[in-house]
């Protein structure tokens, strides 16, 4: 009896065994390759949809609110300050998701293939969590006070946002030649397109 | 595919007056169930593959063109398209502000923010031109 208790036992411990070195390995082994090209769509799509200096400084420059403010009208000047608070509401959130998507990405699967220096995975965490924070504040303030609320800090956001993405790309750069992205020929991470 | 393009920005495109003119034109190009743009004038000296990517081309090439416009520039370009339509200002405000017809003139996998950013600035640019129309004073009647 004591015999057939011990025996369960072992049984019973082996499978538990299994179950846990199952667990362990990647969940989807298979399905690596289509994840590796939506990240590297996704910091295509971030680097040239969302953050081109060209186009952050259409949306946070003070050029358009200028001349609308020449125009005198109120009216004008509301509609024009709604439409940009929407506009760049949409950005921020737009950045946060990919720059979410891209650390969930890095966390889970990109450090298979390439070995990082702790020192670079240290400050890529670093960058991230910088960056979320940053992301945050911007957002409310964003909320609160419209698209102008604090221009640099969303033109600096930007340049971090693009930072990371080049280090990020340098993990995806076996993924070479890069898959093509232009500005305003290729949807985000998530498939909204026009 | 370069010189069909070249061929619509000499002999089509340079008779538009503006970026929005050309987007419209080229938009106007595209087949609504294929996405696919005719031109029979240009396939006739390329094909009809090549003729459809060179208008593709020069759609895209606009539309960034009018991303980068300052919302004044724009605003004029909008004015100087009203009236080539020849078309009462009211009405075609009116119709522009209800319809957004400019919604089906972005290229094919346009980002939508970017879209969205154009989107935004032609409605100011109608709401600014109708600002701009109201104040125009009513002729006085000859006597």
């Amino acid at each position: 009896m004591t015999q057939l208790i011990i025996f369960l036992g072992v049984v019973v411990g082996l499978v538990v065994l299994l179950l846990v070195a199952m667990r362990r390995q990647p969940a989807r082994a298979a399905g690596s390759a289509g994840e590796l090209v939506t990240a590297k769509k996704t910091l295509e799509s971030l680097r040239s949809g969302l953050l081109p200096p060209e186009l952050v400084e259409q949306v946070f420059g003070q050029r358009d609110l200028t001349y609308v403010e020449k125009m005198g009208s109120k009216d004008i000047r509301d509609l024009f300050l709604s439409e940009r608070k929407q506009l760049a509401l949409t950005w921020i959130r737009m950045v946060r998701r990919q720059v979410r998507a891209l650390k969930e990405f890095h966390v889970s699967r990109s450090r298979m293939f390439i070995q990082m220096s702790w020192w670079k995975e240290f400050s890529l965490a670093v960058d991230f969590a910088s960056l979320e924070i940053r992301c945050a504040i911007l957002q409310i303030l964003m909320q609160w006070r419209g698209a102008y609320a604090a221009p640099d800090f969303a033109r600096r956001t930007a340049a971090a946002a693009g930072r990371v993405c080049s280090t990020l790309d340098q993990s995806l750069a076996f993924l070479t030649p890069s898959i093509p992205v232009s500005l305003g020929t290729e949807s985000d991470a998530d498939g909204s397109m026009v | 595919m370069i010189a069909a393009s070249e061929d619509l920005r000499r002999r089509t495109l340079a008779q538009t007056s503006s970026a929005l003119d050309r987007l419209i034109y080229l938009a106007s190009m595209r087949d609504y169930n294929t996405g696919l743009y005719v031109h029979q004038g240009l396939a006739a000296r390329f094909s009809a593959e090549v003729a459809c990517e060179a208008l593709a081309d020069c759609h895209q090439e606009c539309f960034r063109e009018l991303i980068f416009l300052g919302l004044k520039d724009l605003t004029e370009q909008l004015n100087v398209y009203m009236q080539s339509t020849g078309t009462e200002a009211d009405d075609f405000l009116r119709t522009w502000r209800e319809l957004e017809p400019y919604r089906v003139a972005v290229p094919v996998g346009t980002d939508s923010l970017v879209a969205q950013f154009l989107f935004s600035n032609l409605k100011v640019a109608l709401a600014i031109l109708e600002h701009q129309n109201s104040r125009v004073p009513e002729p006085i009647p000859v006597a």
